[in-house]
């Protein structure tokens, strides 16, 4: 079942079309990783499933009905987006940004509730940042500055999270800090999430439904021990690659092909291999 | 009503039957502290002109008590004293709205062609002989309107730009500007001095019916300003992010600026532009308040403050020579906000636009 879905959707940025007639369903309760190249479109759907780009053509459904036709506030009631780099007014604390997760639950004269209170401590503790809520958020490092977004985000309570890039910036314990957090929602609460990343092995491990784009189309998706192949890698990323199973978690992992060596070039025949090597971005 | 300490820190709950509304505490605070030197500068205004009234003697005239100073006080100085009240809390809103809109601290009505709209349109009307002070703010107001209409429009692409609406009106600003001073050169010397002195912002000769417009719209928009306050809130994160939190960023922006402007145009039509008080006294308050968004209370209470010193000043500063407000409120406030802002420079870290 899904309750997010995307038909025939066509996304353009003034007149340049990114994505074209996509199809796609969210499968719901599940982990929904999107990869592809840069440019491919991954970032652009996603904010398409988060009603932040009006379609140039088709539609993003929502239990069925018309993303474009629902009050925005409703929306955001069931989906809950942390964009690629948001932005915090200046000198605002954690427990104020944090709190400002809850502005579709309230109204004028319900400014705060206990239901409030109790999704926003709820949302600090599971990220982490409790310990900083007094604190501004410019004077954070990276990394806590990201689990404050995260925690703003929870703090809304939908059912639906779409995260773009949630681990750009961030070192690799931080990334994998992040990526368990959204597997231990997504299993302990049920939370359907949605997330754009540029690595394709952290894809590989945490997604349950792995959908890879190129050139604003799908290429192909499912579970990623049934997709990811060297030849997916090769026609996504035009990359040379040799999957094998990840050690820890048995998931597809791609190794690239060997790096250049100054002695490739000594016949004046590179290989192959090296010259099509290109570090993927994560 | 009960108040509870809860989270967001900083803030109190103010409950009141099953209505619940949030009050940053140090922002409430400084508005008490606002709101006292508001009431000892207003006597302080009273008390002084050219014949000196004693305090205790304003209070009991104010308290409605038999005095020979009635007359000075309530009939010549207490008139003045409302205009200038109600200007600096409308230019102070109407600067807080639009900064926060604009996301931009030097964008205020005087900076994107409200005031110059304003000016533009009553400069006009003097030129063709039009002087009194009940008409001359009406047109003001629509000159205001008319321009802040054009820059909105023309800043609309799919959506508000912050930059583009704070370039448009600069440019808008600019060109009214020129307009103002082709009507100052074509129409004779005193109007255009009179029209002079009126740009640069005066109180002087305003009573009880050239304040009408201001108490009115005030009044009148009192609903609207208390929804701005709130609105406010969400419209300072980027755009993304509060579309993803459900704002209606389109209508609350549009909504936000019309309040301002109309704030702004209508204080404009019965004071002149008076400069910098939009300007500064929402960067004043939030300095003081230290709130993530700038606070709509302060700002008013502080823009209400600058002016009445300010005029306060003017009146006696050279003395019998009366200068214009507008002259001073600079002098008043932008000391202060440069003394906040050197003071806070050490504490802020990271340069963020």
């Amino acid at each position: 079942m899904s309750r997010l879905t995307a038909r025939e959707l066509t996304l353009a940025y003034e007149d340049r079309t990114v994505v074209h007639e996509l199809d796609l369903a969210i499968p719901d309760g599940k982990v929904t990783v999107i990869v592809g190249p840069n440019a491919c479109g991954k970032s652009t759907t996603l904010r398409a499933l988060g009603r932040l780009l009006k379609p140039a053509g088709g539609a993003v459904l929502l239990d069925g009905e018309e993303l474009a036709k629902l009050p925005t506030k409703r929306i955001a009631r069931s989906i809950g987006l942390l964009p690629q780099t948001p932005v915090a007014p200046e000198a605002i604390t954690v427990a104020d940004l944090v709190s400002r997760g809850r502005q579709p639950h309230q109204a004028w004269w319900k400014q705060w509730s206990e239901e409030d209170e109790r999704a926003v401590s709820d949302a600090m503790e599971r990220t982490d940042v409790a310990a900083l809520a007094d604190r501004s958020v410019d004077a954070l490092s990276g990394g806590q500055r990201q689990r404050v977004w995260i925690a703003m985000a929870l703090a809304q309570e939908t059912d639906l999270l779409l995260l773009d890039e949630p681990t750009t910036y961030l070192d690799i314990s931080h990334q994998v800090e992040v990526l368990d957090l959204v597997r231990r929602l997504n299993r302990l609460r049920g939370r359907t999430v949605v997330l754009v990343l540029h690595d394709l092995n952290q894809a590989a491990r945490y997604a349950d439904h792995l959908v890879a784009m190129k050139a604003g189309r799908v290429v192909a998706e499912g579970p990623p021990g049934e997709i990811v192949t060297e030849e997916l890698v090769r026609d996504v990323f035009g990359l040379t690659s040799v999957v094998v199973p990840d050690p820890v978690t048995g998931s597809p992992l791609v190794v690239p092909g060997a790096p250049w060596r100054p002695d490739t070039e000594e016949d004046g025949e590179p290989e192959p291999d090296a010259s099509l090597s290109k570090p993927l971005r994560g | 009503m009960t108040t509870v300490n809860l989270r967001p820190a900083g803030y109190g709950i103010v409950r009141a039957g099953r209505a619940s509304f949030l009050l940053h505490r140090r922002s409430a605070l400084v508005a008490v502290g606002l709101l006292l030197l508001l009431a000892a500068a207003s006597v302080a205004y009273l008390c002084v002109g050219e014949r000196f009234v004693g305090p205790t003697e304003v209070v009991r005239i104010l308290l409605g008590q038999p005095s020979p100073s009635t007359f000075v006080v309530e009939e010549l100085r207490e008139p003045r004293l409302v205009v200038a009240l109600a200007v600096g809390a409308a230019f102070g809103i109407a600067g807080a709205l639009i900064q926060t809109v604009a996301r931009n601290p030097l964008a205020s009505p005087d900076i994107i062609g409200i005031s110059q709209g304003a000016g533009a349109v009553t400069v006009a009307a003097m030129t063709f002989g039009l002087t009194s002070y009940t008409v001359l703010p009406y047109l003001s107001i629509a000159g205001g309107v008319l321009a802040a209409a054009l820059v909105y429009v023309f800043a609309w692409r799919g959506g508000l730009h912050a930059t583009r609406f704070v370039l448009i009106g600069i440019g808008f600003a600019i060109a009214l500007r020129s307009l103002t001073t082709l009507f100052m050169t074509k129409g004779d010397y005193l109007v255009a001095q009179q029209a002079q002195i009126w740009m640069t912002g005066s109180l002087n000769g305003r009573g009880w019916d050239e304040s009408a417009p201001i108490r009115w719209t005030l009044l009148l928009m009192l609903p609207a300003v208390l929804w701005a306050a709130r609105a406010q809130r969400t419209v300072s994160l980027d755009d993304d992010t509060a579309t993803a939190l459900g704002v209606r960023l389109g209508g609350v922006r549009l909504g936000l600026v019309a309040v301002g402007v109309v704030l702004a145009s209508v204080a404009t039509g019965v004071a002149g532009p008076v400069d910098f008080v939009a300007l500064l006294a929402p960067q004043i308050a939030r300095r003081m308040t230290r709130t993530a968004q700038i606070p709509l209370l302060c700002s008013a209470l502080t823009g209400a403050a600058v002016v009445v010193l300010a005029d306060l000043l003017g009146r006696r500063l050279l003395s019998p020579v009366e200068l214009p407000v507008g002259v001073l409120t600079a002098a008043v406030g932008a000391p202060y906000l440069i003394w906040l802002i050197v003071r806070s420079r050490t504490a802020s870290a990271g340069g963020k636009a």
